[in-house]
């Protein structure tokens, strides 16, 4: 039921250069007058795994997306590796987006159709449009795509529909997805707010995997204290759009989480019990 | 029951509408009015040449439903031809389509300095009838099933645009934000996956107008743009109610299968 | 994207594709009978390519001067075609909506409702013009049996629309009035009547916004309105006036069904409270 398949060269990703990110007082505020972030300044060197903690509304959707463009900077400026995202426009913004791996709560898998075409989406940057829209796709990008989905031990269901996976499955595609993009940074947005607890350890062991195996920069939206705690070394905590704490995970004490939430911890703040 | 005075209810107000009412009641009033003054182009009222014509009818009613299916096949070339006419149009519509709904959508378009153009021009396409484009088309093309074929392009092309695109606005497409974060152009993450994903709304609008075209390419004839309604109109001008009904009964079988058929590929599509 | 260009072959097992037989045996047969009908068409496909041309020509003679001094007489007839839709589509409301009921599962007997929705089904597979057209020969072709065509040819999916609409409400209401004891009429009056009176006037005027185009159809047939005038002056070929006659169609098809869709989603609106 299986081929043999021999990949070519060039389908290995495990050696793109790792990027640090640096924001130097970044401030956003919305068009109907929101101010997610104040005056936010952070350094991550490269290779670092990081958590950003904070409750909901405290700006950590907003932190992750300025750093690949996607919500744009109102004064500040934001570099990752070797480039200035708040200048970038256009071609040059879509390929930094290349090198930027994201994932998402909701997976944001396309339901409808196979896990194949949905990884193939990380290789969009790399594709020039015209292929796309001719719906060919080269033997290095499906090279890539395979062992996307290897590295993260679903190559067995690529030709799956998306909607028949279960939620920890989805988010592996969406990881394997990010990786056959080949980044140099990877984005979680609350990969396992919607992830029962033995899911969600086994999706955050494959960030901490990618960041060790790979060197990836890694930098995770987390609302669960526990998670944090277990699987990053630094944590970047958020409050009303300002880092009120920035500190190794494994040191923060009680008093800093509810410093950082503005209220004491409640039982829903930790995955286990 | 002892006869005592009526019992006296202290009720609440009334919540009443009935300024409002009235204002919408006058209003449809004097529109109806208006429509019936012959003197603006209101509609002349006279029923008793109504009554008189009826009597007329009758006779002829009873000889439409006793269909000639003698006729039968002096229609089956028309037929033929309206089916033809039928399937071309909903395809090349259908190919035309994709494109053009994708401009017009705003999740899969963001420039309003392309989507607007687009969505005038389809309003504008979809504000004229069938049958003005077909007599138009016939002045300037000629008779025969070409001006039919690019009436029913015309006419699908508004149908699949609007009601597609706007199925694909009022959906939620938290998968392009995906394609975007990892570097994709629109058209790319529209290509990729946006198409596979509105797929179904294609096919349903696909396949409807491929029902209403069989309809539609039946009448076109009528001012000479192909199919069978020109034979119709031949037919009745003879007064040859009983050919007219042959021809709408096949008419009527025909649009059924298609009917059938068509459900049939939507259930499989699913 | 950094990519190790001589990396080693991945070498793993890739599960076959599911086969696209069906898929392409569906797209071949589809494709055969597209071109077997155009090839088949009575048409010189050869000349297609000159249509674009021809009809840059035509509108340049239909709309580069309109005949505006014919206006007036335009106006009159619009207003006649309107008049006919809007008559016709009151005749078609005010049959549909008992009929359309009587149709509806729990109302009437099943022998009533089957013949009802057979009748329906007639009326609805037949076009409509082809009923108008017999319908005028019968009666005459001035407006009048424009009006009487319309409301007639437009039972078939009007009625439809009631009967989907009565079966689509909650059963409450139904059930408290036939346990109350009341028979149909009342049924309808006080249970059905008020559940569907938002939809139904939605409909109504959606019937309206149809009558408009068809009462264009029907002139050009013969009945009258801006419809007649249309056909005229495109068989004397005075390209001026069919262009200032079109201006005035797609104008007022615009407008009305911009101010009819505002009332119809008032309608709607003020439903859902």
């Amino acid at each position: 039921m299986t081929d043999q398949h021999e990949v070519g060269p060039g389908a290995d990703v495990s050696s793109p250069t790792s990027w640090s990110i640096h924001l130097n007082n970044v401030s956003v505020t919305y068009p109907n007058g929101t101010t997610a972030l104040r005056n936010v300044s952070l350094d991550i060197p490269a290779g670092e795994m990081v958590s950003i903690v904070g409750l909901s509304g405290s700006g950590k959707s907003t932190l992750i997306r300025v750093m690949n463009g996607l919500v744009p900077v109102t004064t500040g400026t934001v570099a990752v590796g070797p480039h200035e995202v708040t200048h970038l426009r256009g071609r040059q913004l879509r390929q930094l987006r290349g090198h930027i791996g994201m994932i998402f709560q909701g997976f944001n898998l396309a339901e409808r159709t196979s896990v194949f075409r949905n990884v193939m989406v990380g290789r969009f940057a790399d594709t020039p449009t015209y292929r796309t829209l001719l719906g060919v796709s080269s033997e290095r990008d499906r090279d890539l795509v395979f062992a996307g989905l290897d590295s993260v031990g679903m190559l067995d269901k690529v030709w799956t529909r998306a909607s028949d996976l279960s939620g920890g499955q989805k988010q592996r595609v969406a990881i394997a997805r990010a990786l056959a993009q080949g980044p140099s940074v990877m984005l979680a947005d609350e990969p396992v707010a919607s992830l029962d607890p033995p899911t969600a350890h086994s999706v955050m062991n494959d960030l901490r995997h990618i960041n060790g195996e790979r060197g990836l920069t890694v930098l995770v939206n987390l609302h669960l204290i526990d998670l944090a705690q277990q699987y990053t070394t630094r944590m970047i905590g958020l409050r009303a759009g300002e880092i009120v704490f920035d500190g190794p995970a494994a040191e923060a004490t009680e008093s800093n989480f509810e410093h950082i939430y503005g209220r004491p911890i409640k039982s829903n703040d930790k995955l286990a019990n | 029951m002892t006869d005592t005075a009526p019992t006296v209810w202290e009720l609440p107000p009334k919540p009443t509408n009935r300024a409002r009412i009235a204002l919408i009641i006058g209003a449809i009033v004097t529109f109806t009015t208006l429509t019936c003054l012959p003197a603006i182009g209101g509609v002349e009222l006279d029923f008793a040449s109504l009554v008189d014509n009826w009597r007329n009818g009758a006779r002829l009613g009873r000889e439409f439903l006793q269909p000639d299916l003698s006729f039968l096949p002096r229609t089956y070339r028309p037929m033929l031809e309206t089916l033809q006419m039928a399937v071309v149009g909903a395809g090349v519509a259908a190919v035309l389509s994709v494109p053009l709904t994708l401009w017009a959508a705003r999740q899969t378009n963001p420039r309003l300095a392309t989507r607007q153009p687009v969505r005038f021009t389809i309003n504008v396409v979809r504000a004229v009838p069938d049958l003005v484009y077909a007599t138009v088309l016939v002045a300037v093309i000629g008779v025969g099933p070409l001006p039919g074929l690019i009436t029913l392009i015309l006419f699908d092309i508004g149908i699949v645009v609007k009601l597609v695109s706007e199925a694909i606005d009022a959906g939620e497409h938290p998968y392009m934000e995906a394609g975007m974060a990892a570097g994709g152009t629109q058209a790319q993450v529209n290509r990729g996956v946006v198409l596979a994903q509105s797929w179904p709304f294609f096919t349903n609008q696909w396949l409807y107008v491929l029902e209403l075209n069989v309809r539609i390419s039946a009448i076109l004839g009528v001012v000479g743009a192909g199919g069978i309604g020109r034979l119709i109109s031949e037919r009745r001008a003879f007064f040859a109610y009983d050919d007219v009904g042959a021809i709408v009964l096949e008419i009527l079988v025909v649009v059924i299968v298609i009917e059938l058929f068509s459900n049939l590929v939507r259930r499989r599509l699913t | 994207m950094i990519v190790d260009e001589k990396a080693a072959p991945l070498g793993v097992s890739i599960p076959t594709p599911p086969s696209r037989l069906g898929q392409t045996a569906a797209a071949v047969v589809v494709g055969a009978v597209l071109l077997a009908s155009a090839a088949d068409l009575d048409i010189d496909w050869g000349e297609v390519w000159s249509i674009p041309g021809q009809i840059q020509r035509y509108g340049q003679l239909m709309f580069t001067d309109p005949d505006w001094e014919r206006l007036p007489r335009a106006l009159f007839e619009t207003w006649r075609s309107i008049s006919m839709a809007w008559l016709g589509a009151i005749l078609c409301v005010v049959l549909s909506i008992p009929l359309g009921m009587l149709a509806a599962h729990g109302v009437g007997p099943t022998w009533l409702r089957l013949t009802l929705r057979a009748v329906f089904a007639v009326i609805r597979a037949v076009p409509e013009v082809i009923i108008a057209l017999l319908l005028l020969t019968v009666t005459g072709f001035t407006p009048l049996t424009g009006m009487l065509a319309l409301g007639i040819a437009g039972i078939g999916t009007q009625a439809k629309w009631v009967y989907e609409a009565v079966e689509s409400i909650d059963d409450g209401a139904p059930e408290a009035v036939v346990a109350a004891g009341g028979a149909i009429a009342e049924l309808a009056r006080w249970a059905l009547w008020p559940a569907v009176a938002p939809a139904l006037t939605s409909f109504a005027l959606y019937r309206f916004e149809i009558n408009i185009r068809t009462s264009a159809v029907l002139g050009l047939i013969g009945a009258g309105g801006i419809g007649s005038m249309l056909t005229n002056y495109t068989n004397f070929r005075q390209w001026n006036t069919v262009g200032m006659l079109l201006v005035v169609v797609i104008t007022a098809t615009m407008i009305i069904d911009a101010i009819s869709g505002r009332i119809r989603r008032r309608i709607l609106e003020g439903a859902k409270q």
